[in-house]
């Protein structure tokens, strides 16, 4: 029922996607690990902000439908960790953005990776959390 | 009775009062008994080490830069991330709790007092995800967690723990310590209940706990942990965790404010939720100085 009423705003395939990012400030067990979302929108805000950061996603549906999506992830040190600077997604950009949705079907989502137009992608999991010699120092801690 | 108390003729008559207000739980023999271990374990090291190395600013070991936890948030990092285990021995009254909580979670029933912009606390301090610094002094080391820029004070300038009489459950504790050589070894109680981290046991305010602390390589800070608590544990809990050098280029660790961005909310059945933008009560981080465009309700409030 949830993928179905997702899909009806993609158009895009729900897949299984294997990282699961980490909010270390709140439990994500509103948010469906087992579900993932894929859109193609254009970016209205990003909020690079403690306790968590918000990408502000407008999103079109198959009905024409205009949707404001918006995508959880960590706060601004974690994510410049990950590569994610302020200035790496701005406002106006056309971006396809993966996440785990909200389970109620409300339009947000854990953020866990945008791709960019010159197709670049921006995870939060990848480049997570490096320490000396870019070996990992610490894993996804979502529960 | 109390040998680590700043003035031991006001704590010996204030542990008879501790005792009589410790849970039914839990018998004043059996407190005294897990506190006197702590208390034992971190004298016997105190004993071993001469008394402790009278520590200068040329002796300071250099525990600058930034640092975060290896591995994830389990108490024990032997423990994988997601695996609902825990390594403690837990009391059957706080066995229950945990069963409960994991149940819980696996229906989406949870919720983290951080949410309520609570700091995280000690022992929970430990398995935070955040960056952290160490400042060292001759007389006193801070260590700083990001997140809440929450700050441990640990004294080693000789003093002993707050008068029983004067202490009250403290989000980090009442921390004493001194110098082993390079290594920090340090003693904390008056602590507040908490939980080792969401999906992990809670521990009661009598937890007390026993470190040692040393840098161990260039890039690596090694905390051994001993865990005592008569409420929640049935025997002392050893971990060792450990934190490494972040080199990420440009990064600082920078104010952290919880209320700058936090529209969670825990519904009455006790579950997180969120209010997303264009929802009735959500608070706009781009209006933290106007303040929302209309005023909130008491049921927004929280």
């Amino acid at each position: 029922m949830k993928k179905a009423v997702l899909a009806a705003f993609l158009g895009a395939g729900i897949s299984v996607m294997g990282s699961v990012p980490m909010l270390a400030h709140h439990s994500s067990a509103a948010y469906d690990r087992d579900s993932d979302v894929e859109l193609a929108g254009t970016i209205k805000e990003f909020q690079y902000t403690n306790p968590h950061s918000w990408l502000m996603v407008e999103v079109v549906d198959k009905t024409g439908k205009t949707v404001d999506w918006g995508f959880e992830a960590e706060g601004p040190s974690t994510l410049l960790r990950a590569g994610i600077k302020i200035s790496s997604l701005k406002p106006g950009e056309k971006i396809t953005v993966k996440g785990h949705p909200l389970r109620d079907g409300r339009p947000a989502a854990i953020l866990v990776s945008v791709t960019k137009a010159d197709g670049s992608v921006l995870s939060t999991t990848a480049a997570l959390r490096r320490g000396p010699g870019g070996k990992p120092v610490e894993t996804p801690s979502s529960l | 009775m109390n040998a680590l108390r700043a003035h031991p003729a006001v704590a010996a008559a204030a542990l008879v009062a501790a005792w009589i207000s410790v849970p039914a739980i839990v018998s004043a023999q059996e407190y005294a008994k897990w506190y006197q271990q702590s208390e034992r374990h971190f004298l016997e090291l105190k004993q071993k080490a001469g008394g402790g190395t009278k520590m200068t600013w040329d002796k300071l070991p250099d525990w600058t830069g930034i640092w975060a936890r290896e591995g994830g948030t389990r108490f024990d990092p032997k423990v994988p991330n997601y695996d609902p285990k825990t390594t403690a021995k837990l009391t059957p009254a706080y066995q229950a709790k945990f069963d409960k909580k994991l149940a819980d979670q696996k229906k989406g029933v949870e919720w983290d007092s951080l949410s309520y912009c609570l700091p995280a606390g000690f022992p929970r301090w430990l398995t935070e995800p955040f960056l952290r610094e160490f400042i060292v002094r001759p007389e006193e080391v801070w260590g700083i967690n990001e997140q809440q820029s929450e700050a441990r004070r640990i004294y080693t300038d000789g003093r002993g723990h707050v008068p029983e009489d004067e202490a009250y459950p403290l989000w980090e504790g009442d921390s004493i310590g001194f110098w082993d050589g390079d290594t920090l070894v340090v003693h904390t109680i008056n602590n507040k209940e908490g939980q080792y981290n969401r999906g992990q046991p809670d521990y009661s305010d009598k937890v007390s706990v026993v470190e040692k602390i040393r840098k161990v390589n260039a890039n690596t800070i090694e905390d051994d942990i001993t865990v005592y608590d008569p409420l929640s544990l049935v025997e002392p809990w050893h971990v060792v965790n450990r934190f490494v050098r972040v080199t990420t280029p440009n990064l600082r660790i920078n104010m952290w404010s919880c209320e700058e961005n936090n529209n969670v909310v825990k519904t009455p059945d006790g579950v997180t939720q969120f209010i997303l933008k264009g929802e009735q009560g959500y608070r706009d981080p781009n209006k933290l100085i106007s303040g929302p465009d209309e005023p909130q309700t008491p049921k927004e409030k929280r």
